[in-house]
């Protein structure tokens, strides 16, 4: 496998010439309907920090992931990343964050390739740099012998690889990774291994939620516990929690609740 | 790069990825046309072998079924983008929202005018309508059309793809906004044919413009928060 190549976006200074916290969150809470999949979620996480989201399903992990990525807006709460208000300027926060959803967000009829080079060029890339950081981030997780076939015949293992590729393509501070361990074979899962290992070593946050507990909890400084859309426990360094009390207003219910 | 530049390298991106993607799904660009073929034929059943009065109702007919394959189209641009999350990782692309509409817009305009060239000569053999004389003015009312057209179906494709019923609500919201386009359309069309004996082509050609710039402005206005959740 040919060396990893790792973009990281430039520092932002804080007061004092100290990093402000790479998350910094206040009463996040999300609303679908009448129900809170984050019920008011404040945590604090200092840069450069690896950190596990853990908890059951409907605890709320990809609701948080997708508002840290600004994938959507919370009901309820402030955010702020790298010291910017996420919430006002996301066209910042975007040039700043990485995010692996579920789902590959590739198009089909394109080849992976040409998937890839779009996303260099929407990621800021010009000119000949497009090819070459998209070939080398292809060749990098391994799909190099089916750069050329369309991402329509993939399975669901060399999509997610595929994404994979996209987060070498991007320059970000933070990186934000839901279940990035799923549908991958062995090689797969000890590639986001040591990419949790390369981006820590680069001094990037990276905030990962997984199933894969024992993995995660391995590459991670901290662990968040969610529950029922609260934080539930916080161990370890680097990440601190705020008030633990739900703030959404009383008619709604939380969405990890199953009644 | 400035951000003029990197705007325009965005949208002929995205333009150059939707056309790739276009081609390559050959059943719906195929599917479209050929539908927009039949709309022609079948209209020319209802209305019966009279061969004046399928004259008469050809530039109408040119732009109906030009419309309805229109609405397929800019669907399916969208489509594409709805298909594994491709819309919410568009949307999280640090780049102008303006940008995105352009080559979105620029990708329809182009698929509209692929299909506006295709039924021209459809709607000559099919109806009887002499075109070869009128090609100049009708090549800038299929120009102008295809654009305004992009231009409103852009938008509300991009307002209604997260929608479940987004089939009916994108004809439901656009075809009342587009009616100003078809019918300036259809006159551009009928002077065209016609040879222009009054003189109203320039004026018709010239709101179908308007139309476009007012659209286009208003779309690239409006796109970035439609992409939002």
């Amino acid at each position: 496998m040919p060396q990893t190549t790792i973009y990281v976006a430039p520092r932002l200074g804080g007061a004092h010439g100290s990093p402000p916290p790479a998350v910094d969150t206040d009463g996040l809470a999300r609303l679908f309907g009448r129900s809170a999949a984050l019920a008011g979620v404040s945590l604090r996480i200092e840069a450069g920090r690896t950190v596990a989201l853990l908890g059951p399903n409907g605890a709320g992990k990809t609701t948080l992931l997708r508002i840290l990525a600004t994938a959507i807006r919370p009901s309820f709460g402030g955010l702020f990343i790298d010291g910017v208000d996420a919430l006002r300027h996301p066209e910042i926060i975007r040039t700043r964050v990485a995010y692996l959803s579920h789902v590959s967000g590739m198009y089909d009829d394109l080849t992976a390739s040409e998937n890839l080079r779009f996303a260099a060029t929407m990621l800021g890339w010009s000119g000949a740099e497009v090819a070459t950081v998209a070939e080398r981030a292809i060749a990098e997780v391994g799909l190099a012998p089916v750069a050329d076939d369309r991402v329509g015949s993939f399975s669901a293992g060399m999509r997610k690889r595929l994404a994979l590729a996209r987060l070498l393509v991007a320059r970000p501070s933070l990186v934000l990774l839901d279940e990035p361990h799923a549908a991958l074979d062995e090689d797969g899962m000890t590639l986001v291994d040591r990419l949790l290992g390369l981006w820590h070593e680069f001094g990037i946050t990276v905030v990962v939620a997984s199933h894969q507990a024992d993995r995660v909890v391995r590459a991670a400084d901290a662990t968040v516990r969610l529950h029922g859309g609260l934080v539930a426990e916080v161990s370890g360094s680097g990440v601190r929690a705020g008030a633990l009390a739900p703030v959404i207003p009383s008619h709604a219910t939380p969405l990890g609740t199953i009644r | 790069m400035s951000a003029l530049r990197r705007n325009a390298t965005i949208a002929l991106a995205i333009a150059r990825k939707d056309a790739l993607a276009e081609l390559r799904g050959r059943q719906a660009v195929g599917s479209t046309i050929f539908f927009a073929a039949l709309v022609l034929l079948l209209f020319g059943f209802a209305l019966g072998p009279d061969s004046r009065r399928l004259a008469e109702a050809a530039p109408g007919l040119l732009w109906l079924a030009i419309v309805f394959g229109g609405l397929l189209t800019v669907a399916r641009l969208h489509q594409l983008e709805a298909d594994d999350g491709a819309l919410e990782q568009l949307a999280l692309y640090p780049v102008d929202r303006r940008a995105v509409y352009a080559g979105k817009a620029l990708a329809g305009a182009g698929a509209m005018l692929l299909l506006g060239g295709l039924l021209l000569p459809v709607v000559a053999i099919l109806y009887g309508v002499p075109l070869g004389a009128a090609w100049a003015p009708l090549a800038v009312t299929v120009v102008l059309g295809s654009v305004g057209f992009a231009a409103v179906g852009t938008a509300y494709a991009g307002l209604t793809v997260r929608m479940r019923a987004r089939e009916v609500m994108l004809p439901l919201l656009m075809l009342p906004i587009v009616a100003p386009l078809l019918l300036a359309a259809v006159k551009a069309t009928v002077a065209a044919v016609a040879g222009d004996p009054f003189g109203e082509l320039g004026a018709w050609l010239q709101l179908l413009a308007g139309f476009d710039i007012v659209m286009l402005i208003a779309g690239a206005a409006t796109y970035g928060f439609l992409l939002e959740d």
